[in-house]
């Protein structure tokens, strides 16, 4: 107790000192930083969750070709999931003479689940949380020019005629699938069994949409696994994101990265605030062992003194946090389509949590010093205990950020990489600044005695490179803090060119499929005259995988992948001579030449993610049935490609030569301009086979999501330059009194202002000079890494390497400047005084 | 004494009517008030005086390293309050030396890299020879690459005076240079001291408490009161 008393008073009286304040604004910004980080990732993960949910209908979407048992139903509902139970099929439909096929949509009285249906019901488009009322429909705009029907109009479906009441501008659930792909119409599922379509044999998917909370989810999990084993197909939100998944993914794992990239920073300005503080209490922790204090008690007393500072710190980052977001509120709901859920209580932990291990794992090892201290140490000096060695500090606060590397990204293999890959990093930076400061130290005696500007710069170097351990401190200190900076907005910068090559302005926003292939000629003519942009026409034909190297494929695949879509759907087939557009290839060769169809096993190309699950590699066969006959083919490469380009896709490509035989039609995307709509009717007048498919909506909401995730990013690039500079901030202020009183002295020697100022210039500018080459080159290494993993290609960047240098002699040397004013103003006596007794 | 009618007695230090007070919280304390001194080229002076008299303030504002409150005060014949901290500096340099009763010394420098810091600041060719030159005066020839909290406090103190001479100064202040060190240590670099003095007519202005130093300068001054006062010249004086 009385030791808690006595810490209290010591950091009262320490609250003046620059290190304490120093500690205090990065442990902070760290909590800030995290919980702020943590508030929005948190919110914005849970939006867009919500908006991939409303996309796939719910959290949770269970799939099979009959119906769901009450059973079922009743359990989920117990989990604390809300049901909505959704039929797919499709059918005629007909109104007087004209019939269309049409994807029927029967939906109960929950749906949707998630969003409003935009639906026009004479009134012009109005968003609905409910679907069609029993006895009638709902239709797709383009269904009604095909059946000439209209608001009002009867069409039958089946058995059952219904009346058309709403036309559907937009489904909240609209997915750009190709079962998806006849015209839509929406009916309610009392009226169901009056159409008498649900027949044996009939080939209709039944949908049992679940949405709630994640842990209701997870803790299905079992029981979803033995539906799964059953055979019924199951889409999980967070796995199953459609179309959205690779861009989101990139950029939470980028969110993420940042605010790791913060609590970093703030732990590196942890460390170095910790240094000079333990510098200073040496003298007083000796003093109390003379007075009898027990290691035990002085290691307390200091502990307590940190953990105070840590609450209260904790505290007001807490509050900063709490102010920055509800500024950041502010700031996005401007911009943000996306109505995000209320704040979490997570990150509040999460914030406390991390300035906790910050503070331990950053200041820990180097506060065990003070309890090392011997009392004999307050007569001589030297018995200073040694430095906590700088691998032992540096390995400490590695495991301490390895573990909340794990605990963010629940990846513990790649906590390890990225703690191994650091670490070597830091020990190549520590051996590479200890040659480039001797470096420093011999270019600096070979040079000429230059004039009076020459000298301070050589005087700086030479005091830069003598401070040996400080300097190489500060300077790794900064190298790291150059480089997580420089590594966020490089990303920043990559991920943004990805995604706005990936989605140019003239991107496909309209799908024609089922082109036959004496239409082929036409429908071309039509498109190039209307369209700005064309992938061009894909033959495709359908068949089902029934065998690999000869084997049943449930049989030969792994086993999580037997209930595989692709196992159990028709895959799209196509053939073409050239490697499309957009794909790469990751394994083995493009065939080169065209098979003439010879031994019967023909070369074919393999979608990489689909021959991944399938288990399936190089010089495997595949065999397809295609109607009564199947053909085989030898996997001769792997093709990586862009699933949200809004192209045509194939999972197996064929050489010409080999495919024609088959029954086949064409597909193809384009771009339609504004008001090249008229184009639409002429196909469908002239074509009315061919299906069109307008993907316009599905577009812009990828655009938007990435429009809201660019901010966010852009904001969290900006916390993360702080915390860079809170590292600035703490790193100069502890080394201020030790170049004080060097500036003092050397004011007795008769060094004048200029002089002075033009050395800690020089100091500081030759610091932040290294440390941003060091930066860039540590920046370069890791992305490497940071690409592969985010899925981006790496490149060199040079640009970063001219740069990083300048701006970081710029940033320290303005930074150190600035902080060491005051120092230079005062009377040398007035400043040795004050230095004298450290 | 004898020796320095060798030289042309011209005046190095002159300070009239000096005076230097400090307001700590609402107090204001008068450390130093109306002193006057003046010091000779070539001359060595001691000041004694009992401990918070002000000695070390004194030297302080002799050397230029703080200004006066109010006062008179010139070295090498430029009046001190006509320059600004720049200015005073710019006068020191080269010239003045000055060992500080805590030394002083830079932690994270080797004793000989603290040597020569001073001489680093003007152009010159022969730094490290001359500092190396120098510690070996005092006894540390064998130290050069210690840090000073490797050495003890009176290799520490030798470490500050080879530090003040380096340069070849005309004036040396020290503030007890002999204060941690044995009698015999103490006597060398006393003799040291008066080397210098007699060689290079180098003006030494000391504090010390050492009666073997202060009895072998030419003038012995007490500063009691804020003011100093002549000690008759006489075996026994106290200090
Ligand atoms: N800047 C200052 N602020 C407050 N008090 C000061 C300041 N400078 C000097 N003093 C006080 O003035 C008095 C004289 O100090 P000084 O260091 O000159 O004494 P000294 O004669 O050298 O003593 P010692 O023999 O113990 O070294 C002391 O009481 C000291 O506390
Ligand atoms: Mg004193």
């Amino acid at each position: 107790m009385k030791l808690i008393a006595l810490s209290l008073k010591g950091l009262r009286r320490d609250l003046r000192a620059a290190d304490v304040r120093a500690l205090f604004v990065a442990l902070a910004l760290a909590v800030a930083a995290t919980t702020m980080i943590g508030f929005f990732l948190d919110r914005l993960d849970r939006g867009l969750t919500r908006q991939a949910g409303q996309l796939l209908g719910g959290d949770l979407v269970l799939e099979q070709g009959r119906a769901f048992d009450d059973e079922l139903r009743q359990e989920l509902r117990r989990a604390g999931l809300e049901l909505s139970d959704q039929v797919d099929l499709v059918s005629m439909v007909s109104q007087g003479d004209a019939f269309q096929p049409a994807g029927l949509k029967v939906v109960d009285d929950h749906y949707p689940l998630y969003g409003k249906v935009r639906v026009d019901r004479g009134s012009g488009v109005e968003g609905v949380d409910h679907g069609p009322a029993p006895g009638s429909a709902w239709i797709a705009p383009r269904l009604a020019q095909l059946l000439d029907a209209g608001i009002g109009d009867r069409v039958q479906v089946g058995a059952l005629s219904l009346t058309i009441t709403g036309l559907i501008d937009r489904e909240p659930d609209q997915q750009a699938g190709f079962a998806g792909l006849t015209p839509r119409i929406m009916l309610n599922i009392q009226d169901l069994e009056a159409t008498e379509l649900v027949r044996p044999g009939s080939r209709i998917e039944y949908e049992l949409l679940a949405a709630g909370p994640p842990a209701a989810i997870d803790g299905l999990a079992a029981r979803l696994e033995a539906l799964r084993d059953a055979g019924v197909e199951i889409r999980d939100v967070r796995v199953d994101r459609p179309s959205l998944g690779r861009s989101l993914d990139r950029a939470q794992k980028y969110l993420s990265l940042a605010g790791l990239a913060a609590v970093l920073l703030a732990g590196v300005a942890v460390a170095m605030a910790t240094r000079r503080y333990v510098d200073r209490h040496l003298d007083t922790a000796a003093l109390l062992r003379c007075f009898g204090a027990s290691q035990r008690q002085l290691g307390q007393l200091f502990a307590w003194q940190l953990a105070w500072l840590g609450v209260v710190a904790a505290a007001v980052g807490a509050l900063l946090g709490l102010a920055g977001q509800a500024v950041l509120l502010a700031l996005l709901t401007r911009f943000l389509p996306l109505e995000l859920p209320p704040p979490g209580g997570m990150p509040w932990l999460m914030g406390v949590l991390t300035a906790l291990a910050v503070l331990v794992g950053f200041a820990g090892p180097t506060l065990l010093r003070l309890k090392r201290v011997s009392a004999l140490k307050v007569l001589r000096r030297e018995l200073d205990p040694i430095p906590a060695a700088g691998w032992l500090v540096v390995a400490f606060a590695s495991l301490v950020f390895g573990a909340l590397l794990w605990l963010y990204s629940g990846d513990p293999v790649l906590a390890l990489g990225i703690l191994l890959g650091g670490l070597v990093a830091l020990v190549v930076l520590w051996g590479v600044g200890q040659a480039m400061l001797q470096l420093l130290l011999a270019v600096l005696a070979r040079l000429p005695q230059g004039g009076q500007k020459g000298r301070a710069w050589q005087l700086g170097g030479r005091q830069l490179a003598r401070r040996r351990t400080a300097s190489l401190g500060q300077l790794l200190a900064f190298s790291v803090t150059f480089a997580a900076m420089a590594i966020i907005a490089l990303v920043r910068g990559d991920l943004l060119t990805t995604w706005q090559a990936q989605l140019p302005v003239d991107t496909p926003n309209y799908f024609a499929i089922n082109i036959q292939p004496q239409e082929r000629a036409g429908v071309e003519t039509l498109i190039e005259d209307a369209a700005d942009s064309a992938s061009g026409l894909y033959p495709m034909v359908r068949g089902r995988l029934t065998a690999i190297d000869g084997e049943p494929p449930a049989q030969r695949v792994p086993e999580e992948s037997r209930n595989d879509g692709a196992l159990r759907r028709d895959l799209n087939l196509t053939w073409r001579a050239a490697l499309p557009e957009g794909n790469r290839i990751t394994e083995g060769r493009w065939f080169d030449t065209d098979v003439a169809s010879g031994d019967g096993t023909v070369p074919i190309s393999v979608e990489e993610e689909l021959a991944g699950r399938l288990g399936l590699s190089l010089g495997d066969e595949m065999t397809f049935t295609i109607g009564s006959d199947s053909i085989t083919g030898r996997i001769t490469s792997l093709r990586h490609l862009d699933w949200e380009s809004f192209q045509p896709n194939f999972f197996i490509i064929f050489p010409p030569g080999a495919l024609e035989g088959f029954g086949h039609s064409y597909i193809t995307s384009f771009h339609l301009p504004d008001g090249g709509n008229q184009m639409l009717g002429e196909m469908v007048q002239r074509y009315p086979g061919v299906s069109v498919l307008n993907v316009e909506a599905l577009l812009e909401q990828v655009r938007g999501i990435l429009g809201q995730v660019t901010r966010a990013i852009e904001f969290v690039l900006g916390f993360v330059l702080l915390a860079g500079v809170s590292v600035l901030y703490a790193a100069l202020t502890a080394s201020r009194p030790a170049r004080a009183h060097e500036g003092a002295l050397l004011r007795v020697f008769g060094a004048g202002n200029r002089t002075l100022s033009r050395m800690q210039l020089a100091e500081f500018a030759l610091l932040g000079l290294v440390s941003g080459l060091l930066g860039a080159a540590l920046a370069e290494a890791a992305a490497l890494g940071i690409y592969g993993w985010l899925g981006l290609v790496p490149r060199m960047h040079w640009l970063m390497w001219g740069i990083m240098p300048l701006l970081g002699a710029a940033l320290v040397g303005g930074v150190g400047f600035l902080l060491s004013r005051g120092a230079r103003r005062q009377a040398p006596m007035a400043s040795l005084r004050l230095l004298g007794e450290t | 004494m004898s020796h320095s009618s060798d030289h042309e007695r011209k005046r190095i230090l002159h300070a009239s009517q000096l005076a230097k007070r400090v307001t700590s919280g609402e107090r204001e304390l008068v450390i130093l008030e109306s002193l006057t001194l003046d010091v000779d080229c070539g001359e060595s002076v001691a000041i004694v005086g009992s401990s918070g008299a002000g000695k070390s303030t004194l030297l302080g504002l002799l050397a230029g390293l703080d200004a006066p409150s109010s006062g008179e005060l010139q070295m090498f014949g430029q009046s001190l309050s006509d320059l600004d901290e720049d200015g005073r500096a710019a006068l020191r340099a080269g010239r003045v030396g000055f060992v500080f009763q805590n030394f002083q010394l830079l932690p994270t420098l080797t004793a000989l890299e603290n040597v020569m810091l001073p001489l680093e600041l003007s152009p010159r060719q022969d730094v490290a020879a001359k500092s190396r030159q120098w510690l070996e005066r005092v006894g540390l020839g064998e130290r050069l690459d210690h840090l000073p909290k490797q050495l003890s406090g009176g290799e520490q103190q030798r470490v500050a005076v080879a530090r003040a001479f380096v340069a070849d100064p005309d004036l040396v202040f020290a503030d007890e240079p002999t204060g941690n060190l044995d009698e015999a240590t103490g006597s060398r670099i006393i003799d040291l001291l008066f080397d210098l003095n007699r060689e290079s007519g180098t003006t030494l202005i000391l504090v010390t408490h050492d009666m073997a130093l202060a009895t072998r300068c030419d003038r012995c001054l007490r500063l009691e009161g804020g003011a100093l006062t002549a000690i008759e010249r006489r075996r026994g004086v106290e200090a």
